[in-house]
């Protein structure tokens, strides 16, 4: 294995490395722009240059293979003369719209000349002229005066989702790039295209003047658009700039090689509106006639307690059904079984509605499952202890079925309005508890509202069984909570008590008892989770 | 593929001997071009996606190449493509004068084609004949030290 010395630091590594991946060994951090570490090395930008010992011209970084005994320089004057003219030229063109530029703060272009260039421009000609605001597709725009031409798009299109919708068209400095006339974007992968642009030149129309970058907040967490999980940062803030009520701002990939790689999928990550949606439920309420009354946690606790008893003692624990959603934590769907299944001996309690798994997956990271969690449901038994939901349904159009609880669950999504209609209106008591409202929603004697994912902690299992972290980036809206504080309320209010001060501590118990979580606990699932110990998977 | 747009049988073996001297068909896209541009004069949106369809290439990549290269033309031209050189040497012995006389003569500007769709204009960068010159080139033909009389009697003889 070559050994080589880079800035007066030793290092060893596989035969076959870069200069620019020796170097990030040893957290040399070499500027770049065309080179990202999930596309081929192209040396288009000229950024990366470095010095090797005996050779007398400067070698780009990203594409120079190392060797035994090399001595690489990556800061000496030589260096750092050529990374600023490579600046110059690279500004030449480009245009001075930082303050309105949606990628002010997050830019390389502004921070490698505040770090390495702060020159005063020489060009006194006129600049070249291009197209500013091209729409290339329905969630993408370019501005080619901000565009640098390091062709990671056009890469990123090429070799990741290989679908070649972007080139580079014309030549010389009328060089930009583009789609085929006429034929947008329309690739499912589109988003990762402003967050591989280093500069301007792409951006998000769903982000696009929303917020400055450095009023956001960002938090790890997992996407709960599919069974995939992939890896995310939540960027929020409190503050609403735009005049709505928005508080997420946007999704983006974070590495997870087990996972996502880098990238993100379009369902994915423009999935995250219903968080800051105007139909989220924000306040207990109780039906009173035909209008719903807000009141407080406590009056909803007593009431809902008080009507499931007198359901209880009129008739059985076969008279109540339970569906869960998929898209609950593993600590909500652990609450949901500890207090339902094995606490009020109800059996009538299952997440599969019928076509829950019939989305269209596409071969890459979306899932034809919808839910981030079916494998966490599944492993924590919330399947397969009685009938199935759609003959929970069933059941309770039947009138077998008395009371039935959903906890963030969309039936009439998978069942059709006419149906839930039919089987909801005839049950004597239906509780809603979730974050937004649904169709079910208008049959519900009570409404308990429920923190979606940015709002509380929590583990999600993929479809790989791995089991990753979620984190709180924002205090839930208005008064919803949790689902599983919801869960531990209404059994507190019935007089089980169960001693759970954080999700921490339910997964505690989660780890003590299901097959498969054993020995884990929130360090060892980290930032990039954990694959479960599962016997023939 | 294009519906109708085919090439003869004869470009059909010039292109199949084309593409067998390259290791990827792909790298085949120049000349497979340029065979297309002779066969249907122009490189049209139909044409791009014919060729492409040939080489296995994605539209967006004979696209760039097109664009990047200013001898495929997207618009048939007429039937003599006069192009005449307007660099240096050329400008310095009259190419402005032979320009201007060739637009009178031909009633359009640089980069039209007349309506009888008989000729297109254009003006090139250096076409190598710096030592005689000024000069033009009508389709495959170069003519040297150009005047406006000299002009005069190569277009009369044209058919």
């Amino acid at each position: 294995m070559p050994t080589l010395v880079i800035d007066d630091q030793k290092v060893t590594v596989d035969p076959g490395t870069t200069i620019i991946q020796a170097a990030k060994k040893l957290d040399i951090t070499i500027p770049h722009y065309c080179y990202h570490p999930r596309l081929k090395s192209v040396d288009m930008c000229r950024m990366c240059l470095v010095e090797v010992k005996d050779i007398p011209k400067l070698q780009t970084a990203c594409s120079t293979q190392v060797r035994d005994n090399m001595v690489v320089f990556t800061n000496n004057q030589k260096v750092l003369d050529a990374r600023r003219s490579v600046l110059e030229f690279l500004l030449i063109n480009h245009p001075l719209d930082c303050p309105i530029c949606d990628k002010a703060g997050e830019c390389m272009l502004q921070d490698f000349y505040f770090q390495f260039s702060r020159h005063t421009s020489k060009f006194k000609e006129k600049k070249q002229k291009k197209h500013k605001v091209v729409n290339l597709g329905p969630k993408i725009v370019l501005d080619s005066e901000r565009c640098i031409l390091c062709a990671r798009c056009v890469r990123f299109l090429k070799e990741v989702v290989g679908t070649e919708e972007l080139g580079i068209f014309d030549r010389g400095d009328h060089s930009e790039i583009g789609i085929y006339p006429g034929r947008p974007l329309e690739n499912n992968y589109q988003g990762n295209l402003a967050d591989v642009c280093p500069v301007g030149a792409l951006t998000a129309k769903d982000f696009r003047f929303a917020c400055r970058s450095w009023f956001l907040c960002q938090e790890n967490s997992i996407c709960p658009g599919c069974s995939t999980g992939c890896n995310v940062l939540v960027h929020s803030s409190e503050r609403s700039y735009d005049k709505t009520l928005r508080r997420v701002y946007r999704l983006t990939p974070r590495d997870n090689d087990e996972v996502n790689q880098s990238w993100l999928c379009d369902v994915g990550r423009y999935g995250y509106h219903f968080v800051d949606d105007p139909d989220r439920l924000t306040a207990p309420s109780l039906k009173r006639g035909e209008e719903y009354v807000k009141v407080d946690w406590d009056t909803a606790f007593r009431e809902v307690a008080q009507r499931l008893r007198g359901i209880f003692e009129r008739y059985s624990p076969s008279s109540l059904g339970i569906i869960p959603s998929p898209q609950l934590t593993n600590e909500d769907l652990y609450m949901v079984k500890k207090f339902f299944n094995e606490t009020l001996c109800i059996t009538n309690i299952d997440f599969k509605l019928p076509g829950w798994n019939q989305g269209q997956g596409d071969g890459f990271l979306l899932k034809a499952d919808r839910n981030p969690n079916t494998m966490g449901a599944e492993l924590l038994g919330l399947s397969g202890i009685g009938p199935q939901a759609g003959e929970i349904i069933e059941k309770t159009r039947l009138g077998e079925i008395k009371a039935l609880y959903l906890v963030g669950s969309d039936p009439a999504r998978y069942l059709g309005e006419e149906k839930i209609a039919s089987a909801l209106s005839r049950a004597q008591l239906v509780v809603f508890q979730g974050s937004n409202y649904n169709y079910a929603c208008k049959f519900a004697h009570a409404i308990l509202p429920g923190a979606t994912f940015v709002e509380k902690e929590g583990t999600f299992t993929n479809a790989q069984a791995r089991v990753q972290k979620i984190n709180q980036a924002l205090r839930p809206l208005g008064e919803s909570l949790p689902d599983w504080k919801i869960i531990l309320g209404l059994a507190l209010t019935m007089g089980y008590y169960f001693p759970y001060k954080a999700a921490e501590d339910i997964f505690k118990d989660i780890a003590r008892e299901v097959t498969g979580f054993s020995g884990l606990d929130y360090k060892k699932v980290g930032d990039k989770g954990i694959k479960l110990a599962l016997s023939g998977g | 593929m294009s519906k109708g747009l085919e090439f003869s049988k004869k470009t059909k073996e010039r292109l199949q001997a084309i593409v067998a001297k390259y290791p990827e068909k792909g790298a085949a896209l120049l000349p497979t071009l340029w065979l297309a541009q002779r066969e249907f004069s122009a490189i049209t949106p139909e044409v791009e996606e014919y060729v492409a369809g040939l080489l296995g290439l994605s539209l967006v990549r004979v696209h760039e190449a097109l664009s990047f290269y200013t001898m495929y033309t997207p618009q048939p031209l007429g039937k003599y493509h006069i192009q005449l050189c307007t660099n240096i040497s050329c400008s310095l012995l009259g190419a402005e004068e032979l320009l201007a006389y060739l637009k009178k003569r031909l009633n359009i500007e640089a980069g039209e084609t007349t309506p009888d769709k008989k000729f297109t204009l254009s003006t090139v960068e250096c076409l190598g004949y710096c030592g005689t010159a000024p000069v033009m080139r009508l389709n495959e033909t170069f003519y040297e030290n150009l005047t406006e009389n000299g002009i005069d009697q190569i277009l009369r003889k044209l058919p």
